[in-house]
């Protein structure tokens, strides 16, 4: 990566043309300097002391609020907030010839950007970072703090911003954007199938427009814009154990470099391939999975919603709820190994245990028998309460009279939503987590999507997933559109999280948000329970709820 | 917005002169009608807006979101050396942050914030539900559209029955001491 120090001064061509092939995955950090890396991304000083800086009016500010990233974003590239825009700092927006406006530059368009300025050198840069004095002698935004750093802490810092924004992308070639989406051996087949056919089939209409409506488009001088490009969509279908999948994954990335992830789907198991992308700086946007990842520190995968782990949390409020009007003796919850069910359960325990509630956990076998689930689910007693984290075909096969006395959950993501096939006696008993809009409050939502399926012929064999799929496609482009032919792979995440809270058409959720460090879009749920005896009626017993207090909280 | 159909408004500029490039604030007075809405404090606690600010102190109102990494920092930092500045009398100040963020700024990573910026005692943090910060918002006009597009502001009021000195822009601890003594002085 060092010589790539020369490449970004280089004017050899806009960026869209230079980033052919990148044969080698950047992963920018593990190439970059360490040192300015920590400073700029931890607010760590090499000595592990804390960066220090002061802002306006004497206010000082150290550590991880004062590190670079926070306003700059990990890209480099600056962010817009409101009408404040933060301007991109990564080294070619700084060392750039002066010039009379942007599109003279050899630079990918950023807000933001500056093109009528002196071009930075060491000196007027350290200048700028120490005392918030800019390279044409004119103080900075009072935003930016002056930063307390030596001389050999801002070379290192001031390499690092030379190495920032790579100008090879990987996935991007003159005519075609490479995506990936990555079906795991775990995944439901049909759902797959389901998945994929939404992708290809808005991939096709994408490349449709793209070839006959949209002429080139470039400016006067060299700089171009929208530049026409295929998107291209690779199906990684992953084989044989969880542990296996991460070399599967490098070898797949290094044989067809992608830009990045988009969609796919998962079963029990998401982990590796939530530490693949995050290994690789390669984002994951929206996969489909029950489970996914709780660590917001992490960058790299983007979730629609924290799934069953959510669901626990909505639970145990319900259920503190409840027991502070009725008394609950213990709590049972019924699962089947090797399904997600175990560490929602896990999570729900943790969570009530705090409360101070008993928690009982009966693990099904994968293969136990529905008599066996029956027998257990039948173990339970008066002023007990039972937490079913089962699929449909369970609960269909449940006894046809719930046991006496007791109040009954029930994960509706895993259940089937207002289709689960409870028995009769059972539906207006059990209570079901709704991690969803309801059904009469999302129809409009859902005119687009079910229209667009419609006019494709698209069969509907799993309606959230396929319509979580058209939505993340559909922000996919917006945003892409947005970034105006900056490719870098961070900058879509960043973009993505500024932009998402601005959709209109929103599928299944009620609204959808992100912000810097933000990784679940949709953040809560409700509590229902079904309507009449049958049918796909179902009532709220609350409004919206975002649980208040999270175990990965604390 | 509602409270504009009572609003009297003058605005003068300040000549704070801080040393540079921070825009100037504009500072105006505003009456504006504290909407009855309940929010969530850091502590878990459930309280109604109206009587937090009615609690008989002196009140600093600004809006922002733990998420947000450019202006809020510098807002809560603001807020925190105020209340340094304030000294022996920081405890005699209400001074209140509402989330912008609700569905994300649980009480657990309010206290976590505030905790990062060094608040004492005397500076809380409120969520709610979405509707509930939104309604703040429009009532004190800060509210547009989405929380991405918030400016600095920043709300004080001396009793319950004055009317709210609002200052757009960024405002130095220094000068917010400056408003706030001004304030107190004319009472």
């Amino acid at each position: 990566m060092i010589p790539a120090l020369l490449g970004w001064r280089s004017r050899i061509a806009p960026l869209a043309v230079l980033v052919m092939l990148g044969g080698t995955m950047t992963a920018a950090g593990a190439h970059a300097d360490e040192a300015g890396e920590r400073i700029y991304r931890l607010g760590l000083l090499p000595s592990g002391e804390p960066l220090r800086a002061e802002r306006e009016a004497g206010m000082g500010v150290e550590g991880a609020v004062a590190a670079c990233v926070n306003c700059h974003r990990r890209s480099g590239l600056g962010m817009k907030e409101g009408r404040r825009t933060i301007p991109p700092i990564a080294g070619r927006y700084l060392f750039h010839p002066r010039a009379a406006a942007a599109d003279e530059l050899d630079l990918p368009y950023v807000e933001g950007m500056r093109a009528d300025r002196e071009p930075y050198t060491d000196e007027t840069l350290a200048r700028a970072i120490r005392t918030g004095i800019d390279a044409d002698g004119r103080p900075l935004s009072y935003l930016m703090p002056h930063f307390q750093l030596d001389d050999a802490q801002m070379s290192s810092l001031i390499a690092y911003l030379r190495r920032l924004a790579p100008a090879e992308v990987p996935g991007v070639t003159p005519s075609a954007l490479h995506f990936a989406t990555i079906i795991t051996p775990e995944a439901d087949p049909a759902v797959a199938k389901g998945v994929i056919e939404v992708l290809e089939k808005f991939f096709d209409d994408k490349n449709h427009y793209t070839r006959a409506e949209s002429p080139r488009l470039h400016s006067s001088r060299r700089m171009m814009f929208k530049v026409n490009r295929r998107w291209a969509l690779n199906v990684w279908q992953l084989t044989g154990a969880p542990e296996t999948w991460e070399a599967q994954l490098r070898a797949k990335l290094a044989a067809t470099p992608v830009f990045a992830v988009i969609s796919g789907v998962g079963g029990h198991s998401w982990a590796p391939v939530h530490h693949f992308c995050e290994a690789a700086e390669l984002p994951c946007l929206f996969p489909n999975v029950d489970l996914p990842v709780d660590r917001e520190s992490d960058f790299d995968t983007l979730y629609l919603s924290k799934g069953v782990l959510l669901e626990a949390q909505l639970l145990a409020q319900a259920i503190r709820d409840r027991q502070r009007a009725v008394p609950v003796s213990r709590v049972v919850q019924i699962f089947r190994a090797g399904d997600v069910g175990v560490e929602a359960a896990a999570a729900l325990d943790k969570e009530l245990h705090q409360s101070g509630l008993r928690v009982v956990n009966r693990s099904l076998g994968a293969r136990a028998t529905q008599s066996e689930l029956r027998e257990r689910v039948g173990q339970t007693g008066p002023g007990e309460l039972l937490v079913l984290w089962l699929r449909a075909p369970d609960l269909a096969a449940l006894a046809l009279v719930p046991p006496h006395d007791v109040a009954a959950y029930m994960s509706g993501r895993m259940g089937g939503l207002e289709h689960a096939p409870l028995p009769a006696a059972w539906r207006a008993a059990t209570h079901m987590s709704y991690p969803f809009n309801l059904p009469d409050r999302r129809r409009v939502q859902m005119d687009y999507p079910l229209g667009w399926f419609r006019m494709r012929q698209i069969p509907i064999v799993a309606e959230q997933a396929q319509t979580d799929t058209y939505l993340v496609c559909a922000i996919v482009s917006e945003t892409i559109n947005h970034m105006v032919d900056t490719f870098v792979r961070d900058y879509l995440v960043e973009r993505v999280e500024e932009m998402l809270e601005h959709r209109l058409v929103t599928g299944y959720y009620p609204r959808l948000a992100l912000a810097p460090g933000q990784r679940f879009a949709s953040k809560g749920g409700y509590i229902v329970h079904f309507t009449d005896s049958a049918g796909t009626r179902v009532s709220a017993e609350g409004d919206w709820t975002v649980p208040l207090e999270s175990a990965s909280e604390k | 917005m509602t409270c504009r159909a009572y609003c009297y408004v003058t605005v003068l500029m300040t000549f704070g002169l801080a040393t540079q490039a921070a825009t100037q604030p504009t500072i105006s007075t505003v009456n504006y009608a504290v909407p009855a809405i309940s929010l969530v404090r850091q502590d878990g606690g459930r309280v109604s807006l109206a009587r937090e600010m009615d609690d008989g102190r002196p009140v600093v109102l600004n809006f922002i979101f733990t998420s947000c990494s450019s202006i809020c920092p510098l807002m809560s930092q603001v807020f925190a050396d105020f209340q340094r500045q304030l000294g022996t009398d920081s405890a005699r100040v209400h001074l209140m942050s509402i989330s912008t963020d609700p569905e994300q700024d649980s009480p657990a990573r309010l206290r976590a914030y505030a905790k990062q910026f060094g608040a004492r005692a005397g500076w809380n943090q409120y969520t709610g539900t979405l509707a509930q910060s939104q309604s703040a918002q429009r009532a004190f006009d800060v509210y547009r559209g989405d929380k991405m597009s918030h400016a600095p502001v920043t709300l004080m009021r001396i009793a319950p029955s004055q009317p709210w000195l609002r200052i757009d822009g960024f405002a130095s601890p220094a000068e917010l001491l400056r408003q706030y003594r001004l304030l107190l002085a004319t009472e």
